[in-house]
């Protein structure tokens, strides 16, 4: 194969691995003599427990283990911690973080919660023996909708943490803003429902874990989006080990979506099993267990109100947020309502001032965790829905009123009210051009087709601004075999993206190398120093900025050697399309020769050892980039049965430099499935009174199917590169997500214009549409 | 999966022996519901007798109106199936409509209609074509056939081996599906034949059930017109998190109007 390009469409190299079976996922992992386990959860929501037995369970033949919270208590393992960004609310209110043991201690306080782990010789004793476990629990009364839970007398999830407020934060200029209000000429007010949901990755959670005595260490295998900072809670928190003991390997994923970020309880529970049985133990999840055993993203209750003057600019923003967090903090949950949804408020429009409040507060469901976008989608969705309603309510056209607001490009750079630096792009012209792409020209004869089958059709457009996150620092490793291959080792991870192709793309097209040489490794504590895993749209812009940095220091020793084979020196070097060489002169080697050379010791300066053009490089993110721009959904409405047809999708992105086209498609593909599948289908429903968690499998949760999803027109808008890093890109992960909803939901109501419907909570399921049509409460 | 005999007879008479020996022996067809349900622990057969090399309970044949379907013929061949797209089109499109292609290619007639999940799209089929359910014993009418919320008539041992569809006039079927596992939330069977018009509702309640004063409307005048705004009572149908029984009973009005609909057009493209 040839040197790639930044900017082609490379296939995927793992794909073809993927399609046909040859995947490497976690339960495809066996260890020599594995037993298996089994997690046995809590079938209650909110319950003391007052005995638990496990004799049966023990003489069942083939169980060889039944891990309890009084082995917990006395080995003294410690509970996981948040790493959550914001600690501190309104006046200096320190975050309230109950312990996360990995089983339930004394009480339990969501279903699905691990209250001991069965080990038996089979996977199928396992789950025998696990039924066999009998918890005698005290029922405690229930409480699930966050707004209750802040009321005086509520069900108390923790005796030392009163009215369940985990976080009462805030962000931004409350008085300024008040003022801002104060002076306007028109205030709009939604009330506005983000629903909770799960991201049903198509692999479940999974580990194997074994101990070695010989060196008092562990090796783990887990389906996980992070190793290395996992790796330290599991070690240093939890067990109490030095974080070297603990070599920490995540397989092939199966996607992540946010939901394997975090620091789950099962990983130490086997951790400790393997050691204390001196074998390997082996536990992987049904898709039954994840719904009540996986995060849940989303969950907020907001107010928005929106000042504008006469004219329709907008002035100032006020929202104010009650986000549900769960039973506990787990590792990052408490940001995505409080700094998650705060920093991109107001979206790519202009404001005087803004304040942003949010309570984050404990309930009787599973905990929350990132779920992709982590608070922007929300943030997003509140200001395109209250936008919306404000043209409809004042009487503005929905496309102009946006128009007027957009931050035009030549106030760029800014730092908007909420601190968010934004440095560049042309948000008027990716709006412009998602309008011609979507063929408004055309709508009038839409309309018209779509009456005649006595359908309502409707447009709406959703400009939308995004920021990245994640950790700032990455690494990546180039080493150089003899063989002629190139190992590429990078901290940021893979769950599907397809980083096995672009990250070699960018290291292969900078080096002027041919694709096939490079191999790539990911996701494994041994072989990067560091690694922030993968979450925040953060792989191209730190891990991506890691290869190229690695690649201009594998260039400036490449010059150092091809200077003392030149008998000339560095400076004097050149390194253009694949060759370095002194101009001048006819002094010319490829990189394939340089590194070659390498290994030669004849030919090597003083202080380079053979492969001495090996590299390990840390690449640092000074500020997030800020990826943004527009879509637009046409909808068809059966106003007999309230079922909706997206009929119409274009995105324009504007995610800096694209590195491969074909990838970022499929990263807007895949955010905008998701928003669609939160807009219409999906939500995570609990049952008040139980707390039981209702769609707790496909037949009831409603996960989008690919004819649920219409086709798309996608395009990018590249000419914005960001100065931020040296890639010039901009995040695309999460980018999907935040303007799929609010596009989707706007063209339904507007669609139902003609009913004078002002909201329909998500998800916007056929009963619920019927209802606000024939205004049935 | 709790531990269970299998059997793998390939003759009617040594699966209904196999059955007749088991302490608590369950016929398996397609598995497509079985399989799940049992991977769950929530039925425990002593003995499953799998009725996949069973020959006699396989094959389609069209003859004298009648069209006559072998209890282990998949979704996936009665959707295919030349004899039964010309006979009785909405069945062969009513086939392809269940669930997913891996489902049609399991499961089968007797699978699902011995099951009767009360949101299964063949019992509307049956009871609306009025059609005969054959067993090792006896005949049963479809009428009599679907007793309850996964009930029927089927005795302990007894096994259904075919059902005969008597060719109808028209016959139409319109279902709105749960959005997330997309069985019928609501779906209405209407056919136009020898004795009279049939409206069949499933999805809807726990239990397959006829709507007369359709069935009567359309007996003089057989168009949606004649059952426009028909409304059936809300209190005995379904209501749970993706259907209220007051938006089900409203689904059946707009269904059953959609299948008359569908009927009239299949009637005249024929």
């Amino acid at each position: 194969m040839s040197v790639p390009e930044i900017g082609q469409s490379l296939p995927r190299t793992e794909d073809e691995r993927f399609l046909t079976g040859q995947g490497n996922y976690i339960d495809d992992i066996n260890l020599d003599g594995q037993a298996h386990a089994v997690v046995v959860r809590s079938t209650h929501a909110h319950a003391r427990i007052n005995a638990i037995d496990v004799a049966q369970a023990l003489a069942l033949d083939g169980v060889l283990l039944v891990v309890t919270p009084d082995d917990w208590k006395k080995e003294g393992f410690g509970p996981m911690p948040t790493k959550t960004a914001i600690r501190k609310g309104k006046n200096d209110m320190d975050l309230a973080e109950p312990p996360r043991h990995c089983l339930a201690m004394d009480k339990v306080r969501y279903v699905g919660e691990p209250v001991a782990l069965v080990v038996a010789e089979t996977a199928a004793i396992a789950i025998e023996a696990a039924e066999l476990v009998d918890i005698d629990y005290v029922s405690l009364d229930v409480v699930v909708d966050p707004k209750k839970a802040l009321i005086d007398g509520a069900p108390q999830l923790w005796d030392d943490i009163a009215n369940n407020l985990c976080l009462d934060f805030e962000l931004g200029d409350a008085a300024a803003t008040q003022a801002a209000f104060d002076k306007a000429d028109h205030v709009v007010t939604l009330e506005v429902f983000n629903n909770r949901v799960t991201a049903v990755p198509i692999e479940p959670r999974g580990a194997v874990a074994s101990y070695s005595p010989e060196t008092d260490s562990y090796l783990l295998y887990n389906a996980t989006q992070n190793v290395h900072a996992n790796r330290d809670t599991f070690a240093e928190s939890v067990l109490g080990i030095e974080k070297e003991k603990l070599h920490h390997i995540a397989p092939d994923v199966g996607g992540g979506f946010g939901v394997k970020n975090g620091a789950y309880p099962e990983p130490p529970l086997i951790l400790y099993a393997s050691k204390r049985l001196g074998r390997a133990v082996k536990w992987i999840n049904t898709r039954s267990e994840s719904f009540v055993g996986d995060t849940h993203g989303r969950g907020q209750d907001s107010t928005v109100e929106l000042a504008l003057n006469k004219d329709g600019k907008f002035i100032a923003l006020r929202t104010t947020t009650i986000g549900a967090i769960g039973a506990f903090c787990w590792t990052v949950g408490p940001f995505t309502p409080t700094g998650g949804s705060a920093r991109t408020q107001g979206g790519p429009y202009g404001f005087e001032a803004m304040y942003y409040q949010a309570k984050a507060v404990f309930t009787n469901t599973h905990p929350m965790d990132p779920y992709r976008g982590a608070g922007r989608p929300e943030g997003s969705f509140q200001i395109e829905r209250v936008v919306e309603k404000a043209a409809r309510e004042l009487g503005f056209d929905p496309v102009e009123l946006r128009r007027l607001n957009l931050i035009p490009r030549d106030a760029l750079p800014l730092k908007t009210p909420m601190g968010l630096d934004v440095d560049c792009g042309d948000f008027p012209e990716v709006f412009e051009r998602t309008l011609k792409l979507s063929d408004r020209a055309g709508f009038d004869a839409r309309l018209a087709a779509s009456r005649e089958k006595r359908l309502r059709r409707g447009f709406a457009i959703a400009p939308y601004l995004e920021c990245t996150g994640g950790g700032p620092k990455e690494f990546a490793g180039v080493t150089f075999v003899e063989n002629g291959t190139v190992d590429l080792a990078v901290g940021s991870q893979s769950t599907g993206m397809g980083h096995e192709t672009a990250m070699p793309q960018i290291l292969a097209a900078n080096l002027g190398l041919p694709f096939d040489d490079i191999r790539y490794h990911q996701a494994d504590t041994d072989k990067t120093p560091i690694g922030g895993g993968h979450g925040g749209s953060r792989n191209l812009e730190v891990g991506g900025s890691a290869v190229l940095q690695a690649a201009g220091e594998v260039i400036e020793k490449g010059k150092v050697l091809a200077a003392h084979i030149f008998e000339t020196t560095p400076e004097k070097i050149t390194f253009e399309d694949g060759a370095f060489a002194e101009p001048g002169t006819n002094h010319s080697m490829t990189m394939r020769e340089i590194i070659d050379a390498s290994f030669d010791p004849l030919t090597l300066p003083d202080g380079m050892e053979p492969g001495g053009l090996n590299v390990g490089s840390t690449f640092e993110r000074g500020i997030i980039s800020v990826p943004n721009g527009c879509h637009a959904a046409e909808v068809e409405v059966d106003p007999e049965t309230g079922k909706i047809n997206i009929d119409g999708y274009w995105v324009v992105d504007d995610f800096g430099t694209i590195i491969n086209p074909m990838l970022a498609d499929g990263q807007v593909m895949g955010g905008v499935a998701q928003g669609i599948g939160q807009a219409l289908m999906e939500e995570a429903y609990y049952e008040e009174d139980t707390g039981q968690l209702v769609t707790g499998s496909l037949i009831d949760y409603a996960l989008p199917r690919a004819d649920d999803i219409p086709n798309m027109v996608l395009a990018f808008y590249e000419d914005a590169p960001t100065a931020k890093n040296p890639l010039g890109v901009k995040g695309a992960g999460e980018a999907g997500c935040c303007g799929a909803p609010p596009a989707v939901v706007n063209a339904v109501l507007d669609a139902l214009k003609d009913y004078g419907i002002e909201n329909i909570s998500m998800p916007l399921t056929p009963e619920k549409v019927w209802r606000a049509i024939h205004a049935k409460g | 999966m709790y531990d269970f005999k299998f059997h793998n007879p390939d003759s009617l008479a040594a699966a209904l022996e196999s059955c007749s020996q088991a302490e608590d022996g369950q016929f398996m067809a397609g598995g497509q519901t079985m399989i799940p349900v049992m991977k769950q622990r929530l039925s425990m057969p002593s003995d499953v007798i799998d009725l996949g090399s069973v020959e006699d309970l396989k094959g389609i044949s069209v003859a004298d109106g009648v069209v006559s379907i072998g209890a282990m013929t998949t979704h996936a061949l009665v959707a295919a199936d030349g004899d039964v797209q010309r006979a009785i089109p909405v069945l062969a499109a009513l086939a392809g409509g269940i669930g997913d292609p891996h489902v049609r290619n399991r499961g089968t007639l007797g699978g699902s209609i011995a099951n009767n999940d009360p949101a299964a799209d063949y019992p509307a089929a049956l009871l609306a074509l009025g059609a005969n359910v054959h067993t090792d014993r006896r005949q049963i009418a479809a009428d009599d056939f679907f007793t309850g919320m996964f009930e029927t008539a089927l005795e302990e041992g007894e096994l259904a081996i075919r059902v005969d569809f008597p060719v109808p006039k028209a016959a139409g079927y319109a279902k709105f599906g749960n959005p997330a596992s997309r069985y019928a939330m609501v779906g209405v069977f209407v056919s136009q034949g020898s004795d009279g018009v049939r409206v069949a509702v499933t999805g809807a309640a726990p239990c397959v059930f006829r709507i007369s004063e359709m069935e009567k409307a359309l007996s003089n005048n057989f168009s949606p017109a004649a059952i426009k705004d028909m409304t059936v009572p809300a209190a005995d149908l379904n209501n749970d998190i993706h259907a209220s029984a007051e938006y089900r009973a409203h689904l059946i009005g707009v269904m059953a109007a959609r299948a008359v609909g569908d009927a009239i057009l299949r009637e005249g493209a024929a």
